[in-house]
């Protein structure tokens, strides 16, 4: 707290010296009207003044701007270690786009009231308090008359900004629908030109790029109303001055000194006042933003670790799902009801299911990306809520179905969890994933950046690279959440095989659509709208003539003519590449 | 060699796009001062020049009368009212003193009374002058930068395929709304500026005919201020470029995170990212705090120039006026138009930054403008008919995306009217250009494809691409509701039709099963639609638009196998009369075909129906065995 009295003081001094400028002003005009000349004081008042008040607001704003620095800063902070710490339901409600605006505009906001805001109404009381001070002490009864109409200049000062708010928030409204309406657009431009689209879209644009003018310069228009009222209000301060004060000169009462020192200290007192909706509208705005800003921050993490329970530190991959419900929260029916599974650790689980069976919701509640009931999902025998969620993330490794790559290097992407690693892991995890010759083609070959500033990788790339990412990693437990969408079977099939011998003895657990992935595992699950409606090994499956058969009639039988197609594969080498290493 | 390879050399192409991609940054000047953008930027404002004409004279209006406001209270109130002397009649008044003499008469006031009215006078109409420049500015700014940025995107909506393969939609994102805004902040600046400077030569021209001595003096200021103000432009100049690095730098860290939050989580890299971020925001902090550090020296000379200022002109004017060279009430009148003047000094310097950025923005608005790339238009497109027979020619067509690399060589093949043709090949054999050359979003050379013996590169994109139904493997959800999509907000689709076309392919059912059917609200990215539901809706919205020819790319994504049989079903039925290219990865989308073309390294290698080409034992025999096989059993 000692800074803040440092500050207020350094301002108190310096509103003290700014009012003793029209003083010295004075004495020295009354002393050329005297015809007796007094300049060399009133000078070096003035000079002194201006060296004080220089070193002075030198060191009281900056201290006032690192404040608001430093507040920005910590800000930042603590909203990025935060949501970092969310899970799906927060990031469902709050886009990328909205968590940036907060993270820079809204910090902003409050910045600027943290750094300026208190710091101007501060100086306009203390203005205001010098101001009359020195006023009164001049002339009681000018003073009297000069303040009379300021409240009226308050009044309407604050009035007429309140109804700025609406305003400059349609304002803001018709730019988010500029932006987004080009986003979209831009977006979908080959849907738009292969449709013949463009002259009707860029009517639309009109439309909305119009609406944005209008409101602009509505804004504007409002704005200038300000300025065009306020000084016909505000001119009665002077008009006092010139008048009455005028008057007092002529009566002999006041000094012509005093009758212009008045013309300073009546703007050192309207000034604020007249300004007073301006910063009004900062600090809604800052408060708003506030408000933006603490609904992120005090969002709780929907999962956490809670409980002191001892759990084993070392995870051996048995897995056990009881009686397990979920329901996503606004949805309404269960995304997977009553699952009771038991998976032995080694085993290897497939799951097969149309889009929205549940597979996905299972994956994700064994690395807690979904909060499942207590007691339903069990690992090693303990509840999975149990472990702390760093020892269950890194012993657990889910590959997601969406193959999201960070835009650094493809060495930096294998080894993400672990930076420090040696290459020859990364360079096996890599291999595992079919990923290897193609990396070596490169001609960065493993520093090759990928994303917006590097190289752009094919969807099958993207998504043996995340295989990669997680293969790494070589976890007790491993999901794979459709990991081979994009991938080639052919593909697939080595990467199978070569899964099979390094995850021997190792709980994996898989999702895919395809028969020829789910006959890999030793068990298989057929989901249906969230439950089991079919169980058991390949063959056994087969047996039944359910789903699952006459979806392995449907699909082809890959097992049976991959060396025939080894075969022609060769014949497809030689005769169609031609040995051509590049197109 | 394998189909990995193929992907390979695929990356390989992209990445030499990239390079191009960043010239499109790359080639700006960042020249600070272009004078050749700014008269270009002048052009948008022409047709509003009576407006802003309106605009320039009330602001010079409203100038003059702010400087004869001082004027009144030195030259009248003080030297001839409170303290006449008989100088004060010597001195000029730019009839200040007659119009106080004149009102006092006229309605039999008072001198003081009548300075009183006139001082009031002045004042408001000097800010209704300026209440009517403001207006008519912001009216003629706001219309000139509307017109730009419809301009700018209807430039961009014709930009060719080629265009948005290298560049970001970010960036372009960013020169259609920030850009344009801070040319709309530097305009209405320069509107500030102009109301700020012209009372600063009037103030200058006064004060000079008043004590031409005196102004001398007061004008040692201004180099001061030069100097001061450059000095400070060249220190603070590289730290706000730093400061602005620092923070895009940070943001961009912070949006990448949210982006891929899943994967930070699941890799346990919360705290390193923590760290990561950590560091570019304290590198930001350090950069504000340097930027902080100069600005409150600047300020605090802008802050105190005008007490120095007094106190000279108390020193050297007070002598002055003991000399009786000056009246008191000149010397009053000085020290309000040195405030006056100083107050635009101070503000041009907080301009600069406005300045410099609006002008950065221009360049990079007119350099999307002016980007080469723009598909090419018949300069007098031949007309098609009501209806078109839907007959394709390919001749001798050669075509490839960067000079040397070819990707299709001499491409020969005709499709009847009607008639169906399969393009297959393994990946990266140039079917996909092929087609993109059929949308026309690249340019080829003239006489190398025709559409009903018309050379397509007569005929006008828009005529053409209306003819032609294109339906890309992704197919792109705008926000909007399932109707919205279908129709794509064309006013001459209407509901039913939209509704039959959904019915037609099979797509009414589960339209009609989502939360408020045919108006349910679909998202940007679609997550509310699975893979195949996405693929109806597409075959849906090319029915709806009912075009002569349909070109295809069948998805390759794996469906379940009861959408799929249903995905199938549809595309029979969108085929059905309709000449159509189809690039196809299902033996049954084959089979519904007349005939086959097989790509391979660009160059046609086959071409027959299925069964001919099966009996060749080729390329399509290989292809058919290896890729097909999945889809036998259907």
């Amino acid at each position: 707290m000692s800074w803040l009295i440092v500050i207020l003081v350094g301002m108190l001094t310096t509103r003290f010296l700014e009012a003793m400028v029209p003083l010295f002003m004075k004495t020295a005009i009354d002393s050329l009207e005297a015809r007796e000349p007094n300049l060399f004081w009133p000078v070096v008042g003035i000079l002194t003044v201006v060296g004080i008040r220089f070193c002075l607001s030198i060191f009281t704003s900056r201290l006032v701007r690192r404040i608001g620095i430093v507040t920005a800063y910590d800000l930042k902070k603590r909203l990025y270690r935060h949501i970092q710490k969310m899970g799906p339901l927060f990031f469902n409600q709050f886009s990328t786009g909205d968590l940036m605006s907060r993270s820079s505009g809204d910090v902003g906001m409050v910045r600027g009231v943290v750094a300026y805001g208190w710091i101007q109404v501060v100086t306009f009381v203390f203005s205001i308090v010098m101001g009359l001070a020195f006023m009164t002490w001049l002339s009681p009864s000018l003073t009297l008359a000069v303040v009379l109409p300021t409240p009226l200049v308050a009044i309407v000062g604050v009035y007429m900004s309140r109804r700025l708010f609406p305003i400059v928030r349609e304002q803001r409204q018709a730019m988010d629908d500029v932006t987004s309406f080009t986003q979209e657009n831009l977006n979908g431009i080959r849907t738009v030109q292969a449709m013949a689209q463009e002259q009707r879209e860029i009517s639309r644009f009109e439309e909305v790029s119009t609406r944005y003018a209008s409101m602009v310069y509505r804004a504007t228009r409002y704005r200038a109303r300000m300025n065009l009222v306020m000084p016909f209000i505000s001119i009665f301060s002077t008009l006092m001055i010139l008048g009455y004060g005028g008057n007092q000169v002529l009566a002999g009462e006041i000094t012509i000194g005093t009758f212009m020192a008045f013309f300073s200290y009546m703007v050192m007192v309207t000034g604020p006042i007249s300004s007073i909706g301006g910063w009004l509208s900062q600090f809604t705005s800052a408060a708003a933003a506030t408000e933006r800003l603490f609904e992120v921050l005090d969002y709780e993490p929907e999962i956490r670790n809670q409980s002191e329970e001892a759990v084993p530190t070392t995870i051996q991959g048995h897995i056990r799902f009881e009686g397990f419900s979920y329901r996503f929260p606004d949805a309404d029916r269960d995304a997977l009801t009553d699952i009771s599974i038991d998976i032995p650790a080694g085993e290897t689980v497939a799951f097969l299911g149309s889009v929205g069976s549940g597979k996905s919701t299972l994956l994700k509640s064994l690395v807690r990306m979904i909060n499942p009931p207590p007691g339903t999902v069990n690992i090693d025998g303990s509840d999975i809520r149990n472990y702390p969620i760093e020892q269950l993330r890194s012993q657990v490794t889910l590959i997601p179905q969406d193959p999201f790559l960070f835009s650094i290097s493809i060495h930096d992407n294998i080894t993400y969890d672990e930076p420090e690693r040696d290459m020859p892991p990364i360079r096996d995890a890599a291999r595992l994933a079919e990923l290897l010759e193609t990396i070596e083609a490169f001609p960065d070959q493993m520093d090759t950046v990928v994303g917006e500033r590097g190289i752009t990788l094919s969807g099958g790339q993207k998504q043996r690279s995340t295989l990669a990412r997680g293969l790494i990693r070589e976890a007790r437990v491993l999901a794979m959440d459709d990991c081979f969408a994009a991938v080639d079977t052919r593909t697939e099939e080595t990467i199978l095989h070569r899964l099979k011998e390094v995850r021997r003895g190792l709980t994996t657990v898989l999702i895919s659509h395809r028969v020829s992935t789910a006959r890999h595992a030793d068990r298989i699950f057929v989901l249906e709208s969230g439950a089991i409606i079919e169980s058991g090994s390949h063959e056994e499956l087969m047996a039944q003539g359910g789903y699952y058969a006459s979806l392995e009639s449907i699909q082809s039988n890959q097992d049976q003519d991959r060396d025939r197609k080894a075969a022609l594969l060769a014949t497809l080498d030689i005769d169609v590449d031609g040995g051509s290493p590049r197109e | 060699m394998s189909m990995g390879d193929h992907r390979v050399s695929d990356a390989v192409d992209l990445s030499k796009a990239k390079k191009d991609y960043s010239a499109f940054d790359a080639q700006l000047t960042h020249s600070a001062l272009n004078f050749r953008m700014f008269v270009r930027l002048l052009g948008w404002l022409k047709p509003y020049k009576v407006t802003l004409l309106v605009s320039v004279i009330f602001i010079l209006i409203s100038a003059a009368i702010s400087v004869l406001v001082p004027v009144m209270v030195g030259r009248v109130v003080i030297d001839r009212i409170l303290l006449p002397t008989p100088m004060s009649d010597d001195v000029a008044d730019y009839g200040m003193g007659a119009l106080v003499t004149g009102v006092s008469n006229g309605i039999g006031l008072s001198m003081l009374m009548a300075a009183v009215v006139c001082y009031a006078g002045l004042v408001l109409g000097s800010a209704i002058c300026m209440y009517i420049h403001r207006l008519t500015l912001s009216q003629s700014t706001l219309q000139a930068l509307r017109d730009l940025r419809i301009d700018l995107f209807r430039k961009l909506e014709t930009k060719p395929a080629s265009f948005y393969d290298h560049v970001s939609v970010g960036r372009v994102m960013t020169r259609l709304t920030n850009d344009i805004s801070n040319l709309v902040e530097l305009l209405t600046g320069f509107g500030q500026l102009a109301g700020e400077f012209v009372p600063f030569f009037l103030a200058l021209f006064l004060m000079y005919s008043i004590d031409p001595e005196l102004t001398m003096v007061m004008l040692v200021i201004i180099p001061i201020v030069s100097v001061v103000v450059y000095v400070y432009r060249r220190i603070v100049g590289d730290t706000y470029r730093n400061m602005r690095n620092s923070v895009s730098n940070m943001n961009q860290y912070m949006q990448e995170s949210l982006v891929g939050m899943e994967v930070v989580q699941l890799s346990g890299r919360e705290a390193q990212n923590d760290t990561h971020y950590g560091e570019r925001n304290k590198q930001n902090r350090m950069w504000q705090f340097r930027a902080a550090n100069i600005e409150v020296v600047y300020n605090a000379f802008n802050m105190n120039l005008a007490s120095v200022a007094i106190a000279a002109l108390i020193w050297v004017g007070g002598g002055q006026v003991m000399e009786e060279e000056i009246t008191l009430g000149s010397m009053v009148l000085f020290i309000q138009l040195i405030t006056m003047m100083i107050s635009p000094v101070v503000a041009v310097s907080g301009q600069f930054n406005t300045l410099f950025r609006a002008m950065a923005s221009g360049e990079r608005i007119f350099q999307a403008i002016d980007w080469d790339e723009s598909t090419k238009e018949p300069k007098h497109p031949v007309p098609l008919p009501e209806s078109v027979h839907g007959e394709l020619e390919f001749r001798h067509l050669n075509f490839g995306y960067y000079h040397g690399e070819p990707v299709l060589k001499d491409v020969s093949f005709k499709v009847n009217a009607g008639e169906k043709l399969a393009v297959v090949g393994p990946t990266g054999s140039g079917k996909s250009t092929l087609i993109r050359l059929l949308a026309r979003f690249y340019d080829f050379d003239d006489d190398m494809v025709f559409l009903d013996g018309v050379d397509v590169n007569r005929i006008a994109s828009a005529d053409l691409r209306a003819r032609i139904g294109i339906v890309l493997q992704d197919f792109h959800i705008f926000s909007g509701t399932v109707i919205d999509n279908v129709t794509l907000n064309n006013p001459m689709i209407s509901r039913e039709r939209a509704i039959e076309a959904a019915r037609t392919v099979n797509a009414h059912r589960y339209i009609e099963n989502l939360q408020n059917g045919y108006d349910t609200i679909l998202s940007e990215r679609g997550q509310n639609l699975s893979q195949g539901q996405r693929q109806l809706l597409a075959f849906a919205r090319v029915l709806a638009f009912d075009p002569e020819i349909l070109v295809l790319d069948e998805a390759t994504a794996n469906i379940d196998t009861a959408t799929e049989l249903i995905i199938q079903e549809a595309l029979r039925r969108i085929m059905e009369n309709r000449t159509s290219v189809v690039i196809a990865h299902r033996l049954q989308t084959i089979q519904d075909c007349d005939r086959v073309l097989v790509l391979h390294h660009g160059e046609v290698r086959e071409y027959g129906t299925h069964q001919e080409l099966l009996d060749r034992k080729g390329i399509y025999y290989t292809l058919h065995e290896l890729q097909f096989q999945d889809s036998r059993a259907l």
